[in-house]
């Protein structure tokens, strides 16, 4: 079998976010901007993949940087860094840490999708020559990073892989610790390709461990109509997906 | 309708010293047996890098082993990578024209670019340019096997006039073949004369379209060698039992454990958006198929999963929507032990293979 995650929850599940329920609404997040950029990652990221997973090979991540200017809480921009792998035979990225932009985005993230955000600055700087991302958390830079060289691509050519959030539910015999999955729809009404590149990536206010970006892959950046959806499937943290998987909806 | 082997050699973890020996050496021995048997042809695919799911980098070498300690069968190398920094075009010649003549002119040359980002960046190639290097490539390498002096500039390559040497045993050259998985990729093989060497498990209305076009198409083909090659071949599992049931079973087995490991491979398309790539090639379906507690009741539509008779009606199947090759898929992750995959060809070849007559030469256009 492929290798798995080495992530042991139970001591970190006191400080994982917190889901009341199942039932989050959706929301539509019309006029949203979209950088991601990808890079290989050093091999020694297991302990930070939670068991039901299997890692991507080669190991990769994902910086998502998106602005959402229109959303039921107002606009703001979130900032996801992901560890790239696969849940089950599905290409998934688990988000290992998360900046919101204002207090409202960060505590809806937090209680209805399970997203490890806390409160920060992040800035999209739209360039010619290129588009660019600055990460703060305390007054602190903890991300730089830049699609270098955009060149145009068609929206059909852009696929953004489903995140997966590790939270604890809070719901009566259901509470513990699981991998919620989030998948977002996509309307894209432009897009570009780049190269990534990276200035300042602070691991630890990432939650990121030893991860290491080392080989540039490819950045994208599009501007697209989406949503944070409804929680369909929710997964046990430690046990193969094929066993651990509850639809919700 | 013709019958063959197709290995990616899956090696399961743990890796010991032996664990990839004796997955070579299981597969030798399956395909002697299979030259006994009366099956048409063995491929091997080029992979690198690809944890598991294929331990096969060198197919060339491993196909030499197979024509070393076998008669009659046919040796497909499918496919060889037509990117300039996994192979050099004149390597190509030689090394293809080598093999044919130590198969005594068996050989089968499959093309093809590969899909995933594993293997590409591996070698820094970019996935921006492959299927053009894989189109300068092909129209290249039938010229390299039958000029005598040779030279050529181009996008992707260049030489001065050199005698490539050795020449191949067939004549005019072997069979060529594009690895189609890609929807429209079988239109490619189609304009320039080549084989549909199908590489997905679709189903059977949709290859039905699909070849129907390849046929149409490949009449008023551009031949990039000396003949036309209007072959269409598919991949497909098999695993025969006189208990359909167990055959069912075990086969499914096998069959989901190959898709849960392809399945892992990291796609061109999953990482870097582009035209080049735009569908993820076989890895939808297998997702389907491999995925979530469902799984195992998805035997998927056609497969040589069960019994000689369910095999028997599944491949008639096949050959009524115009299909005249099927390559098999013996084994993943070793799950099928040794003795029971051979007595399993042992009962294939006696009790479903009868049921197909020859319709069509092995050879399309080209003689030994």
């Amino acid at each position: 079998m492929p290798l798995s995650g080495h992530l042991d929850v139970a001591p970190i599940a006191s400080r994982l976010p917190v889901l009341k329920d199942l039932d989050t609404p959706a929301w539509p997040l019309p006029h949203a901007e979209v950088l991601q950029l990808a890079w290989e990652v050093s091999d020694d990221t297991l302990a930070l993949l939670p068991r039901a997973m299997h890692p991507a090979v080669p190991s990769y991540a994902t910086v998502c940087v998106t602005c959402y200017s229109e959303s039921p809480i107002g606009p703001f921009n979130v900032a996801l860094v992901r560890l790239m792998g696969r849940a089950g035979a599905h290409p998934r990225g688990y988000v290992l840490g998360a900046i919101a932009s204002t207090p409202d985005a960060v505590r809806a993230l937090r209680e209805r999708w399970g997203f490890p955000a806390e409160l920060g600055s992040v800035a999209l700087m739209r360039y010619h020559d290129q588009i660019r991302a600055a990460v703060t958390r305390r007054g602190e830079a903890i991300l730089e990073a830049a699609l270098v060289n955009p060149e145009p691509i068609s929206g059909a050519d852009v696929q953004y892989i489903h995140s997966v959030t590790l939270a604890r539910l809070e719901d009566g015999e259901r509470t513990g610790p699981l991998l919620v999955q989030v998948d977002p729809h996509y309307t894209f009404h432009k897009a570009e390709r780049g190269r990534p590149k990276l200035y300042r990536f602070e691991r630890d206010a990432w939650n990121a461990g030893p991860l290491t970006p080392l080989h540039p892959i490819a950045a994208s950046f599009t501007a697209c109509d989406t949503d944070l959806p409804q929680i369909r499937f929710v997964m046990d943290a430690d046990v193969p997906v094929a066993q651990g998987t509850r639809k919700i909806r | 309708m013709k019958f063959g082997l197709f290995y990616e050699l899956s090696v399961p973890r743990p890796w010991t010293r032996e664990s990839e020996r004796t997955v070579y050496d299981n597969a030798l021995e399956q395909v002697k047996l299979a030259d006994e048997l009366g099956f048409d042809q063995v491929w091997a695919v080029e992979h690198h890098f690809l944890e598991e799911y294929s331990h096969c980098p060198a197919p060339e070498l491993f196909l030499t082993a197979c024509a070393m300690v076998t008669r009659r069968i046919r040796v497909g190398h499918g496919i060889i990578v037509c990117v300039p920094e996994f192979n050099h075009p004149i390597k190509i010649a030689e090394r293809t024209a080598v093999l044919d003549i130590l198969s005594g002119g068996r050989l089968e040359v499959g093309t093809g670019r590969s899909a995933t980002w594993t293997e590409l960046a591996g070698f820094n190639a970019s996935p921006d340019i492959t299927k053009k290097s894989w189109d300068e490539f092909v129209r290249c390498l039938p010229k390299m096997w039958t000029s005598e002096k040779y030279s050529y500039e181009g996008e992707f390559w260049s030489m001065p006039s050199r005698t490539i040497l050795p020449k191949v045993y067939q004549r005019p050259h072997p069979p060529l073949w594009v690895a189609v998985t890609s929807p429209g990729t079988e239109l490619d093989s189609a304009d320039r004369g080549m084989g549909s060497l199908g590489l997905t498990f679709g189903q059977f209305a949709e290859q039905e379209k699909r070849i129907a076009e390849y046929r149409r198409r490949i009449q008023l083909c551009n031949p990039v060698g000396e003949f036309v090659n209007d072959q269409v071949s598919t991949v497909n599992f098999l695993y025969c039992h006189e208990d359909d049931a167990i055959g069912v079973t075990r086969g499914r087995q096998m069959a989901n454990a190959f898709n849960y490991l392809a399945s892992q491979l990291t796609s061109v398309r999953e990482v870097y958006p582009g035209k080049s790539y735009p569908s993820l090639g076989l890895l939808p379906q297998l997702r389907r198929q491999a995925t979530g507690p469902d799984a195992s009741e998805q035997a998927g539509e056609g497969l040589a999963l069960g019994g000689p008779e369910r095999i028997t009606r599944a491949l008639k199947r096949w050959e009524s929507v115009g299909v005249d090759r099927v390559n098999f898929l013996l084994n993943a992750m070793e799950i099928i032990p040794q003795a029971e995959l051979l007595e399993s060809l042992r009962l294939f070849a006696r009790e479903v293979m009868p049921a197909f007559a020859e319709t069509k030469p092995a050879v399309a256009g080209g003689s030994r």
